[in-house]
């Protein structure tokens, strides 16, 4: 019997899937099927939680580089 | 259909099929449904069988139609199957619903008493009014409006005798969240930006569909606030104002009681204008006129930049008329002739403005800036779009002189790339289909699911896949499972 789950596929680069991966095993809260490299299936309710999540943990890992547009930046 | 067209299909999209059988005893609706929200090739069926004297075998359409273009037929047969133009059954013919076809058949060879289309006024209208007031008039009050909008971010752009829009219009940009209170000040919500970049059209449908659904919950709930509206009746009421011509009187008298009492909302959104010596007569704006018309100059296309230039004739999108004209150079840089408070602030909104002069203000894109922006919803096509949409002639000239893109191809690049850096996943929610009988059963679901265009991903392999809606493929389901019993 054909069954419909609800929920939200995200669509990812596998880097930022074994973060969420890496996020849903503290509590296994978020996933509700892996569906391949770059696809997962998560809770509708977990979304938004996920991202501010993931934005946390990126901003841990990946350096902001300021000012990187405008290189004749005369004017302050 | 254009953006602001899915807004409002997807509104009619969950009416029930006994209330398209009310809007389409209106041959103005119809005629509006008919020309607005389908696509050219369902226009082409439905012309098509339209005087028909049979049912049309489906089999026949077959014939019609390329092979290549089984896609566009499958999806127009579903847009008109959603929208309850042609029967919801599984026979293998296709015929109109009744209603529809008797609405457009009289719409289309005129006759009938139905004064579907309004009752032009007889008495003479008063000599002050001409479209250019009427579109003065739209544009001052819809400028209220997205002031409102604007101002909720809390950049300082009151203007001096703008009193703002009315309580209610107030209460209704709330209820649809797309201004929050917080204390005694507004805040602007994610909804509200992405309104504001819209076009003036697609704003209006925004705004008129709010004011449907805050009628709906209040006639459920049995408080009767609004007078006792009908969302049917009211959706066929914006039709019909969408067929009127432009800068002509209309009869109030021919209206019905409910729609007297929606004429003040209407005024209070710049929709129609009655004269105050004689509240007889009600005059259709531009905003009202241009409701179906797939004719989108009103803002985003350079002819309407370049009409509010020549004077504020057409544009009355372009906010207070003036030529906003922006200069984007590759060093991130923005230069914007605009006098406007409204447009200062949008472009606040995804720049960080360094100096404001008397009719120039001058900023930068930069990260931090568009990130923001991204942050409250915007995205980098519409940002872009609107550069685009504004820039100035300067930019124009030179483009075309040496055969260049119009914005600086770096900048654009960029702030999609910027957007990219806080988008590292795209959520899309749905339903994920699995655990089919047999193989057979996921391929046939699967590509009706595909052709009919709802499919966002599949896996062969393990006879699953995603789809965005469901409603249909639930129909076809069921379709099959019956043709599979009666075998």
């Amino acid at each position: 019997m054909v069954r419909a789950i609800k929920g939200t596929l995200v669509e990812c680069d596998p880097s930022i899937k074994s973060i969420i991966i890496a996020i849903d095993s503290e509590k296994n809260d978020y996933i509700i099927e892996d569906l391949d490299e770059s696809h997962l299936l998560i809770k509708d309710v977990m979304v938004q939680r996920l991202k501010e999540m993931l934005e946390e943990r990126l901003k841990e890992t990946v350096p902001i580089v300021e000012n990187d547009s405008d290189s004749d930046a005369d004017v302050k | 259909m254009s953006a602001n067209a899915s807004s409002l299909f997807q509104y009619l999209e969950q009416l029930k099929g006994t209330t398209f059988g009310r809007l389409y005893q209106q041959p103005s609706t119809t005629f509006a449904i008919f020309r607005r929200m389908l696509p050219h090739l369902a226009k082409t069926i439905v012309m098509a069988i339209l005087y028909m004297p049979t049912p049309f075998l489906l089999s026949d359409l077959d014939i019609w139609i390329k092979p290549t273009a089984k896609r566009d037929k499958d999806q127009a047969i579903s847009i008109l199957r959603s929208l309850h133009i042609v029967l919801r059954d599984a026979s293998p013919t296709i015929s109109l619903n009744t209603n529809f076809k008797n609405s457009l058949r009289l719409a289309l060879e005129g006759g009938g008493d139905h004064n579907s289309f309004g009752v032009p006024s007889t008495q003479p209208p008063p000599d002050d009014i001409d479209l250019g007031f009427l579109d003065r008039y739209a544009r001052k009050k819809w400028d209220d409006i997205l002031h409102f909008v604007v101002n909720s971010v809390g950049f300082s752009t009151s203007e001096k005798g703008s009193s703002g829009p009315k309580q209610s219009v107030k209460d209704l940009l709330i209820g649809g969240r797309l201004v929050e209170r917080s204390g005694v000040t507004h805040r602007i919500t994610q909804a509200g930006f992405t309104f504001l970049l819209q076009e003036a059209n697609a704003q209006v449908w925004t705004l008129l569909l709010l004011w449907l659904e805050a009628a709906d919950v209040a006639s459920s709930s049995g408080r009767g606030l609004l007078g006792g509206l009908e969302s049917v009746d009211m959706l066929s009421f914006f039709f019909l104002l969408a067929s009127l011509e432009h800068g002509r009187a209309y009869e109030t008298s021919a209206l019905t009681e409910a729609r007297k009492n929606m004429l003040p909302t209407l005024v209070d959104f710049g929709l129609v204008y009655i004269p105050p010596a004689n509240p007889q007569q009600f005059f259709p704006t531009r905003l009202a006129t241009t409701l179906t018309s797939s004719d989108t100059a009103l803002r985003s296309v350079s002819a309407g930049f370049l009409a509010s230039g020549e004077g504020g004739g057409g544009g009355l999108g372009d906010s207070a008329g003036d030529k906003s004209s922006i200069i984007l150079e590759t060093n991130f840089r923005m230069y914007a002739y605009v006098q406007s408070p409204l447009q200062i602030a949008v472009l606040a909104l995804f720049s960080e403005l360094k100096f404001r002069f008397r009719g120039l203000v001058s900023g930068h894109l930069t990260r931090a800036s568009i990130r923001q922006a991204v942050d409250m919803g915007i995205t980098s096509d519409q940002i872009i779009s609107y550069l685009a949409s504004h820039a100035h002639k300067q930019m124009h000239r030179v483009a075309a002189s040496t055969r260049k893109p119009l914005l600086p191809p770096v900048v654009v690049d960029q702030i999609r790339l910027w957007q990219l850096d806080t988008e590292r996943m795209l959520a899309t929610p749905g339903f994920l289909f699995k655990e089919f009988d047999d193989y057979k059963e996921y391929v046939a679901i699967c590509n009706f699911a595909e052709d009919i265009g709802v499919v966002v991903w599949r896996n062969d392999k393990k006879c699953m896949f995603f789809a965005n809606k469901v409603e249909q493929i639930k129909g076809f389901m069921k379709d099959r499972k019956k043709s599979n019993e009666s075998k």
